[in-house]
């Protein structure tokens, strides 16, 4: 038995670091506080500054009164927009230069007297200490002439018009007649969903240290993307981008909500050029809900038609969502129905509302994850109308390419995770007869939902330095939001170049460093991976070359496809050296090499692979819940993920990662919601404490697996993870409470008062 | 603002009779929160912080005397005897940190009807002591305490001292419902004791009213028909949840609609009540 144990475990894996549980390299940082996040930092002469938000929705501003507000001792400037400094308005949005998304919106702030919503910044207070900034704020008295807003989406979704498709978002489509399906099919479901609107909450509220040196510009910011905030600056306050530096090692959450340029950003750099001061904006939580955008609400109808066997002949998903009369992202509601399942007739189509709110933004899945709560709901009630398990359902509709146009999937393996997951959640144990499965008082369910999420990856711009002393330095401005960007970047690199994990040092956050990609639809390590994958290949062929050129070198005569790395060096079999060795022969201190993709190359791969291929991170979800029988309480007592996402590339982080994205989309499924007022447009519940995140007590033990096969078109057979985890747990969970009560919730959160 | 810290009682209530303004302030879980949102912005704070006997529960004249800054955590580990019902409705106070922080005596001084130790302290007939330095010691019973959302019978040179309940004689149980599992107001919540001697049973609504309440129709209920010797009658059961529910007059707001709360009132009193009984039949069997 030894002997066949070592047999089948080859020798390297032992010395291989990709996939292994590696602890973050920044942990220790972090959790002992030495970690500085962008608040944290102080300069000399450093004011505070505090925003003084509109009240109205939509209007101009008569009259602001500042004088009380100067009044206060400690207060530096008030700026309104009747001094404040110009900013240039913001770009026209164009594919070809990608960081012109970076806009959260188009308000050019402080530069006019519209109103355009409820919350908007109407004046900056900078003082002495951010105590003083935030009364002398609270003392600006603005007079407002209101002018008719638009604000309740729920009343305006009947007047929703079309979405425009975009090359690299389709807003709709259609596979035959779906509607006729429908109509001859035997069996059919045809349900009308809501989601509300959602905010990131993320642990670190947003905030700017900026501080101008001449027409030179440093900021300190958490940031899910350095290479936009950087060209956005330069845009909006005239100086060209090596004129402006954005420093983001940590970010303490994003999920979106950090991947723009909001409001309170732009204001803080205006401050500090209008006063010339560093300023630090540290928005409140309220601060965060009142100027960052968040999920858009949706309406969405899914109508699914079957034979008496369970073959869908007919799928039909529509959707309105919003975006604001300033901005905003139009979501791909209806995106999962495109891929999931082989209808014989499909019909899609995503409509908007336009409304007088802050502009919505990406939130973790934007698009998939509140589209497949309506997809994955509605085809357990199909599953439920036509007695048949839903795992069945769902593989008997798997389809073997990709049904809207029959272009090859990539890597497709949700049969395989339904089949393992099912296998080890003990799905067999589920009686399908709602309500017959009892704890004591509670109820108890058994849900499934799938998990989809598209795969992308970005450019980026990657250096690696091997010194003579075996440290080796990786370059690549990546956003840690959490992820561990750095240490997987790191395992990677100890790999391709055969060193230990410890010699890797990877430097991350700067925008002096080379261009990396946002941290963004799930795309960050891919497209870092491929420019490390690069850049060490090269480092590899340059040591190769040096030690080529030596007669006495063991590795004369050989190619670079032939040799291992390993052991601080290049071998084949037995026979080869270190890079100290060959460093030390060729008399020289270090190698560097870069590696990466320029923008236009990299876009004309990316069309060419999209009209080929499809390809997606995706999964199961199992979900077990008790429902309270008299009053409705929902606590979600099991859960496992089974997710096919390639390669992974580190077990805990991206264990992770999957599980923050379950306990996500539990928040979602049973108590988000953000409230906002239908006759005011304000949002009511701008605080922790009534938007309500989950709490420890709310998640059970979360069991995350994936089947690790790499997909053959990703950098090392990776494919993103960040988002594909809150995909269907909306509906993992209504499902699993459809089964325990009886009742299908169509309306998110799952509350209480619902299940009554 | 004027940060008054007495250091002992004397001159906790002397600050407060010179300063009938300020805003006693002990945990702050309450009192923080509302200055961070500048809710409002008293002239003074007076920290009873320092005011040792406060922190301080001993047995008086057949009462467990609590004082007002007792942590809920003191209560959790030290109270679980004598006073079940207030020690289960702390344990479901906030998180770790609030609960060592948070008391008795600032969820009375606050007076929000969704404070937790509200309905046991009713439906164990607590009685709240007050004292200011020109007139002395009031008693208040807990039912004349509450006078409105945020209103209490507290006088504005009082300060509350402590609060008397008696030690169990009977069972006791607390039940809330929220939106979330911990860290959250309760949408409702119900409390239940029994008072064997007195073959009597005590009630208290929390959340469900603009005060808290008893829910005076259903203990006359009980007083009147429960046979203390027997199993529980379903239809009485039945009976004393609808008076429960009908005691309750609630509003609709972000946590839970009104019809909602008035049916969860009827369930968590029929619930705590059967959990109440069985434990009554299981220790007159033992």
């Amino acid at each position: 038995m030894t002997t066949k144990y070592a047999e089948t475990e080859p020798r390297q894996d032992a010395v291989k670091h990709v996939g292994r549980p590696v602890d973050r390299v920044d942990g220790r940082a972090k959790t002992t506080g030495e970690a500085r996040y962008a608040a944290e930092h102080r300069y000399p002469g450093m004011a505070h500054a505090a925003l003084v938000h509109a009240t109205v929705a939509r209007g101009r501003i008569e009259a602001v009164d500042t004088e009380a507000a100067r009044a206060v001792p400690g207060v530096i400037e008030v700026l309104t927009h009747e001094n404040a400094p110009a900013m240039k308005p913001a770009p026209k949005t164009s594919l070809m230069n990608l960081s012109s998304l970076a806009s959260g919106t188009t308000v050019s702030y402080l530069a006019t007297d519209e109103v355009h919503w409820n919350g908007q910044p109407v004046a900056v207070v900078v003082a002495e200490t951010p105590e003083t900034a935030r009364h002398a704020a609270s003392l600006v008295r603005v007079a407002y002439r209101e002018l008719p807003a638009v604000v309740d989406f729920a009343a305006e979704e009947p007047n929703a018009s079309p979405q425009k498709s975009s090359v690299l978002q389709p807003a709709g489509g259609d596979k035959g007649d779906a509607v006729a399906a429908l109509a001859a099919a035997p069996v059919s479901v045809d349900l009308r969903f809501t989601t509300p609107p959602e905010h990131h909450n993320a642990m670190e509220p947003h905030a700017t240290i900026a501080v101008w040196d001449g027409d030179r510009l440093t900021v300190h910011e958490g940031t899910q993307n350095i290479a936009w905030l950087r060209a956005h600056l330069a845009q909006r306050f005239g100086i060209p981008e090596r004129a402006v530096r954005v420093l983001s090692p940590y970010v303490g959450g994003g999920f979106g909500g950090k991947g723009f340029v909001w409001a309170g950003t732009l204001l803080a750099v205006l401050a500090a050029r209008a006063t010339a001061r560093p300023v630090r904006l540290a928005l409140t939580r309220e601060g965060v809900y009142r100027t960052v955008g968040g999920r858009t609400p949706t309406v969405q109808r899914v109508a699914l038609g079957a034979d008496g066997d369970g073959d869908l002949t007919a799928l039909i998903h529509t959707s309105v969502a919003m975006t604001a009369r300033i901005g905003g992202m139009p979501e791909g509601v209806v995106s999962s129905s495109r891929h999931l399942y082989d209808a014989a007739t499909i019909h899609l189509r995503q409509r908007l509302v336009r409304l007088d709110l802050l502009a919505n933004t990406a939130m973790r899945a934007p698009g998939d994850s509140v589209g497949s709560f309506a997809l994955e709901s509605a085809m357990d009630e199909l599953a439920c109308e036509l007695g048949i398990d839903p795992i069945e359902l769902r593989r008997r509709n798997e389809p073997e390419r990709n049904p809207m146009d029959g272009k090859r999937f990539t890597h497709r393996m949700l049969r395989e995770a339904y089949e393992v997951g099912a296998e080890r959640f003990g799905w067999r144990e589920r009686d399908p007869r709602p309500g017959s499965m009892r704890d004591g008082r509670w109820l108890v369910g058994m849900g499934v939902a799938t998990a989809y999420h598209p795969s992308l990856t970005m450019p980026a711009d990657v250096t690696v330095r091997l010194a003579a002393d075996g440290a080796v330095v990786v370059r690549c401005a990546l956003q840690e939001i959490g992820v561990g960007a750095a240490t997987v970047q790191a395992q990677i690199t100890a790999d391709e170049l055969g060193v230990p994990l410890e010699a890797v040092r990877v430097e991350i956050g700067d925008s002096e460093l080379p261009a990396g990609p946002g941290a963004g639809g799930s795309a960050q390590t891919a497209g870092a991976a491929a420019g490390v994958l690069d850049a060490c290949r090269k480092l590899k062929e340059s040591a190769l070359a040096l030690a080529r050129r030596a007669p006495d070198s063991p590795l004369r005569g050989r190619r670079l496809d032939d040799l291992e790395a390993r052991d601080g060096g290049l071998y084949h079999g037995g026979r080869g050296e270190t890079y100290a060795a060959i460093l030390a022969r060729a008399g020289r201190d270090h190698l560097e090499a870069g590696g990466g993709t320029g923008m236009l190359k990299f876009l004309a791969k990316t069309l060419n692979e999209r009209r080929r291929w499809v390809k997606a991170a995706s999964g199961a979800h199992f979900c077990e819940v008790r429902v309270d029988r008299d009053t409705g309480e929902v606590r979600v007592s099991r859960w496992l993920g089974m997710f096919d996402v390639g390669r992974v590339i580190n077990a805990k982080t991206a264990a992770g990662q999957l599980r923050g994205g379950i306990v996500m989309g539990i928040g979602m499924a049973l108590t988000e919601a953000t409230q906002v007022d239908p006759r005011t447009g304000r949002i009511m519940n701008p605080s922790l404490s009534e938007y309500h995140v989950p709490v420890h007590a709310d998640i059970p033990r979360i069991d995350v697996h994936w089947l690790d096969e790499p997909d053959p078109t990703m950098p090392l057979g990776l494919l993103g993870i960040g988002e594909v985890g809150i995909t269907g747990v909306a509906a993992a969970v209504a499902n699993a409470v459809r089964h325990a009560t009886g009742k299908r919730v169509l309306d998110l959160p799952i509350t209480l008062d619902k299940l009554l | 603002m004027d940060f008054l810290r007495p250091t002992t009682w004397e001159e906790a209530l002397a600050a407060k009779a010179d300063r009938p303004e300020a805003v006693p302030i002990q945990g702050g879980t309450d009192v923080m929160v509302e200055l961070n949102f500048d809710v409002r912005r008293p002239a003074a704070l007076l920290d009873l912080g320092q005011v040792a006997e406060l922190r301080a529960w001993g047995m008086v004249g057949g009462f467990c005397r609590v004082g007002a800054g007792v942590p809920y955590t003191t209560i959790i580990e030290e109270l679980g005897g004598p006073l079940p019902g207030l020690a289960q409705a702390s344990r479901t106070v906030g998180s770790p940190q609030i609960r060592n922080r948070g008391s008795v005596g600032g969820n009375l001084g606050a007076a929000s009807p969704a404070g937790d130790s509200h309905p046991p302290l009713l439906a164990a007939d607590a009685v709240v002591e007050v004292e200011s330095r020109d007139r002395g010691v009031r008693m208040v019973p807990a039912t004349a305490f509450y006078l409105g959302v945020k209103r209490s019978a507290l006088e504005p040179d009082e300060l509350i001292r402590a609060v008397h309940v008696r030690p169990a004689t009977g069972p006791q149980y607390f039940s809330k419902v929220g939106t979330r599992n911990a860290m959250v107001i309760a949408v409702c919540s119900f409390a239940i004791a029994l008072h064997p001697g007195e073959r009597r049973v005590g009630t208290g609504l929390g959340s469900a009213a603009p005060t808290p309440r008893r829910a005076y129709e259903a203990e006359e209920l009980l007083a009147r028909e429960l046979d203390w010797q027997a199993p529980l009658d379903p239809a009485l059961l039945r009976r004393f949840g609808e008076l429960c529910a009908a005691a309750a007059a609630p509003i609709d707001d972000v946590r839970g609609t009104a019809a909602y709360r008035v049916h969860a009132i009827g369930v968590m009193a029929r619930r705590t009540l059967t959990w109440a009984w069985n434990d009554h039949l299981g220790r007159r069997a033992a």
